[in-house]
């Protein structure tokens, strides 16, 4: 029984997140009433010409640099030609010999510790076409999207897997939000995949391939990949053939289902754009370019397990997004220095406030941030004030209990955690010396109780536990409390008075 | 500079007198139109909308534009029933920096449609007529414009030049015609057919007012980005100019005109030199390429779906586009993309379209060589005079293996002017000068001298008075 192996490519297009589309300055957000983001040029009228984005420009390269692509000197764009309603000259403009970035590389963290390398084949430019909305015997044309500066990303056949694919794609995604060039969202429609897979007995090669459509999110890349994986191994395993194809996946049937229309056959006619002069970077640009890709996401989150002893899961959650890692690291060195610690040169702070930060950024304040619908950048909650709250709490001079209300009041009330614990004394009682003078007061009070607890009774014990931590609003240290309770019950000096 | 523009002072004065009645305007204009059918649409200008006399030459002209040119306000056909209905919502930034220089836009005018013919019999609208013989086409295909300004209903008119299109119309004429360097002036809000070929050109009575329009129209624009600054070549005089030996493929009359212009040279104080272009031969068929490979791209965006000609009902949005080009483009447009389509082909675009892009190449080199050794070239412009608009030997295809000496200015996109050089059978006969690019001015100073030493007839469509009806009115 030959074994089959299967070889899987992606192309996957993402919204550029620019302010304006591709070749004019309308507006390039989602959401807006149909056809009210649109001018001449983006709809295609006479006379009109294309006026390239600087913007979509530079984060294209950016993408593709990340990537580790060759970047062009000199890149060109053409004309793809095809007639469909959503595309308002009936042409897109894209690229095609001279993309903006080629034979790059990307290592994809696989959940069993390894990394996959697939290799990235081209990047390049384009614009979006308008959306068809079909309404029973009407169709209805939203032209909001045309126009959009799309890159589009192919891979060459290096994934083995629909589980490979899944991850190549989440990863994809945490990266191009790490750089800040798209939202990459597959529910959104800023990120979109089409796959091309093919099996073939083991070393054998390529075999015939097979395009996958209409995949809308990275499950159903999985799903659609393994679906197609058996069907093509059942086919060649009973000696027949596969036919090169666009098949689409059916979600409700979970199975892909040959296209029928016949746009897979389509002659494009491509030409230089004559409206658009080439491309040619300068050595300015290209060094900004090379200068500026920060840390990737796999590697940030490998340094913050090693450097803050963070768990894998945790480092992940906090390096999603470029800003919020930077924010998380900040918080770990202001606090380190707020508890009078000293910080190291290298920056590492293994002594567990790293973690203390990185759970309170992934639990707590996101929760209180998703209640007011913000992001952390957009909210008030800076890192000088999560500092100073955990600081705080690694201290022992606040419980969580406290430190939740004022993570809560620095969002929603603008409030300093330190003004807010000092105008109101919400410090904890941790020292004997400050319990004290509830303790006895309680006991004073209480004189046949305190009786009991001398006799043994620990339930008595535990009711003027209670009556302490009433008195402090809570601010007690339980243990600490009953600890003098007993004591004083039973007649032995407090610590303060014995010599 | 000065000296130049003074010239244009008598000019502008007599114009400002003739618009500044708009009754008298327009009854001109119609006692002219209703012979040549030069414009689509006319409006007289209020007087109150007349700038001021300002300093700038071009201060109160009334001037024409081709009808694929937007202009803010008026209809856009394009000569096509595609477009008959469509209302520019913008303006050409050619057309805006004129206006901006106080000339007022007065009428549209007609053209082959889309800009492919060289006769403006393609148009929708109907044919204009030559103001010189009315049986005859004025050339095309800025025809419109052409006759326009040879019946003095304005004194220039904006036209646009993928192959010859303003210059040949204007040696049709007898009135100047200039093609820019490309890039020279911008082209927003031209409705493309070849953009690697075509430009905004001007018709005018006279090279000075030819100059004048240009220096108002020329310059960089963000929203042309193949359009360049505008940094005029070193001023130098004209002294040797290049003439095309072969002259084979003229009719006896052009031949007769070319010769004579030639011979005349040395006594306007040039040196010639002979030259031959051997890529000319391959022209036409490089420039056909081209262009219609381009137009097949550029003409795709007429679909009736977001304006244009929209058929009522439709099964399919297929069916729709389908019934609406069928019915929106005329035969020439139609042949001209399928032509376009097909050299685009995979498996033809080598053999065709790239072959073209060779040959466009080895015009331009071959241009670059005649320029070392020359400061313009002198060419016929057209084999023939103007046509008659039935004349069966002219069919579509004659017409465009005729365009072999204005082509090559826009393979190699260089300024070209056509000027008027004399009469054969009283029907004007133009011929070209081809200069280096950016280099209009040595154009000028090359058609300014011959002008003042070979004074050009004037159409007499252009001076006659009105009729007045007899109802008195003017």
């Amino acid at each position: 029984m030959s074994r089959y192996e299967t070889h899987i490519g992606l192309e996957i297009h993402i919204h550029l997140s620019t302010r304006t589309k591709m070749f004019c300055g309308c507006d390039a957000k989602f959401g807006d009433e149909p056809n009210t983001n649109v001018c001449p040029v983006c709809m295609g009228w006479p006379g009109t010409l294309p006026m390239l984005s600087g913007a979509a420009v530079e984060l294209g390269y950016r993408t593709a640099h990340a990537l580790g692509c060759t970047l062009s000197r000199r890149t060109v764009f053409v004309r793809k030609q095809y007639f469909y309603p959503d595309m308002p000259k009936n042409y897109q403009i894209s690229q095609f010999h001279d993309p903006v970035g080629r034979d790059g590389l990307l290592g994809v963290p696989m959940p069993d510790g390894g990394v996959k390398t697939v290799r990235i084949r081209e990047c390049h430019l384009e614009e979006d076409a308008g959306k068809m909305i079909h309404a029973g015997e009407i169709t209805l044309l939203d032209y909001n999207r045309a126009g959009y500066p799309l890159l589009e990303i192919v891979t060459e056949p290096d994934l083995r897997s629909g589980a490979e694919a899944e991850e190549f794609l989440r990863y994809f995604r945490r990266l191009v939000r790490h750089l800040g060039v798209s939202d990459g969202n597959m529910e959104e429609g800023s990120l979109r995949c089409d796959a091309n897979v093919s099996v073939a007995p083991e070393g054998a090669g390529l075999g015939t391939k097979v395009e996958i459509k209409n995949l809308n999110s990275s499950r159903f890349v999985r799903l659609a990949l393994e679906h197609e994986r058996e069907r093509q191994t059942a086919l060649l395993s009973e000696g027949g053939a596969v036919l090169q194809e666009t098949r689409l996946w059916n979600e409700n049937r979970d199975r892909t289902e040959p296209m029928r229309t016949k746009e897979s056959s389509r002659d494009y006619r491509y030409f230089p754009e004559p409206d658009l002069p080439p491309f040619v970077p300068s050595g300015r640009f290209l060094s900004m370019i090379g200068g500026s890709v920060p840390e990737l996401p796999a590697a940030l989150a490998e340094r913050f397990v090693r450097e803050y002893g963070l768990s894998p899961d945790l480092a992940g959650a906090v390096t999603d997004d470029r800003a919020e890692a930077e924010f998380f690291e900040r918080t770990v060195k202001r606090a380190a220095a707020l508890s009078g610690g000293t910080v190291p040169p290298d920056g590492a702070l293994p002594d567990g406030t790293g973690r203390e930060v990185a759970l309170w950024m992934t639990g707590e304040l996101r929760k209180v941030l998703g209640r007011a619908g913000v992001t952390l950048t957009e909210s008030r909650m800076t890192s000088e004030r999560l500092a100073q709250i955990v600081a705080l709490l690694r201290e022992g001079r606040i419980n969580g209990r406290i430190a939740k209300r004022l993570v809560s009041e620095a969002v929603t009330r603008d409030a300093e955690p330190l003004e807010v614990v000092a105008r109101e004394g919400l410090e904890l009682l941790s020292t004997e010396e400050a319990l004290l003078p509830y303790v006895q007061r309680v006991l004073a009070s209480e004189r046949e109780v305190t009786a009991a607890v001398r006799s043994g009774d620990t339930a008595k014990a535990e009711y003027l536990v209670g009556r302490v931590m009433a008195e402090t609003g809570g601010r007690a240290d339980p243990p600490l409390v009953r600890m003098l309770i007993d004591r004083l019950a039973a007649g032995v000096p407090a610590a303060k008075e014995r010599r | 500079m000065i000296d130049r523009y003074e010239r244009l002072e008598p000019v502008r004065l007599r114009w400002r007198n003739l618009v500044s009645s708009p009754a008298a305007y327009r009854s001109r204009v119609a006692e002219r139109e209703a012979k040549v059918h030069a414009l689509i649409e006319f409006r007289a200008p209020d007087p109150g909308c007349i700038p001021r006399p300002e300093a700038g030459p071009l201060s109160g002209l009334p001037f024409a534009v081709k009808n694929n040119i937007a202009v803010g306000g008026w209809n856009l056909t394009c000569g096509s029933r595609m477009l008959a209905e469509l209302a520019a919502p913008y303006s050409a930034t050619a057309v805006g920096r004129l206006t901006g220089a106080g000339a007022v836009v007065t009428g549209t005018a007609n053209l082959d449609e889309f800009g492919m013919g060289s006769s403006t019999a393609n148009s929708f609208a109907g044919p204009t007529r030559n103001p010189w013989d009315l049986s005859r086409t004025p050339g095309g295909s800025s025809g419109g414009s052409a006759a326009a300004v040879a019946s003095g209903e304005v004194p220039f008119a904006l036209g646009t030049d993928t192959g010859g299109s303003v210059r040949q119309p204007a040696a049709f004429c007898g009135i100047y015609g200039l093609k820019p360097t490309y890039g020279a002036v911008s082209r927003f809000g031209l409705v493309a057919y070849a953009s690697s070929l075509e430009c905004i050109g001007v018709l005018a009575e006279s090279p000075e007012l030819a100059e004048a329009v240009f220096a108002g129209m020329r310059g960089r624009d963000p929203l042309d980005h193949t359009s360049v600054s505008w940094t005029p070549a070193p001023d130098r005089p004209v002294r040797t100019v290049a003439v095309l030996r072969d002259t084979a493929a003229l009719s006896d009359e052009v031949r007769a005109v070319y010769k004579r212009s030639v011979a005349s040279l040395g006594a306007l104080g040039y040196d010639t030199v002979p030259v031959e272009l051997p890529a000319l031969e391959y022209a036409a068929a490089a420039y056909y390429t081209i262009a219609t490979a381009e137009a097949s791209a550029n003409l795709a965006r007429f679909d009736g779906i977001r304006y244009g000609l929209r058929p009522y009902y439709a099964e399919s949005p297929e069916q729709l586009v389908t019934e609406a080009r069928t019915k929106g483009f005329g035969p020439e447009v139609k042949q001209r993309i399928m032509l376009g389509t097909f050299v685009l082909r995979e498996g033809f675009r080598e053999q065709f379209y790239q072959r073209a892009q060779r040959i466009r190449a080895a015009i331009g080199r071959e241009l670059e060589r005649v320029f070392e050794t020359a400061d313009v070239l002198l060419s016929p412009v057209y084999p023939v005079t103007a046509f008659r608009l039935d004349d069966p030997a002219m069919d579509g295809f004659t017409q465009k293996t005729a365009d072999i000496y204005t082509v090559m200015a826009n393979l190699a996109g260089l300024p070209a002017l056509s000027f008027p050089a004399g009469l054969s059978d009283g029907l004007p006969v133009g011929l070209q000068v081809t200069a280096p690019a950016f280099a209009e001015a040595s154009l000028f100073r090359f058609a300014q001298r011959f002008r003042d030493v070979f004074p050009p007839p004037v159409c007499p469509l252009r001076d006659s008075e009105p009729v007045r009806d007899r109802g008195g009115r003017a």
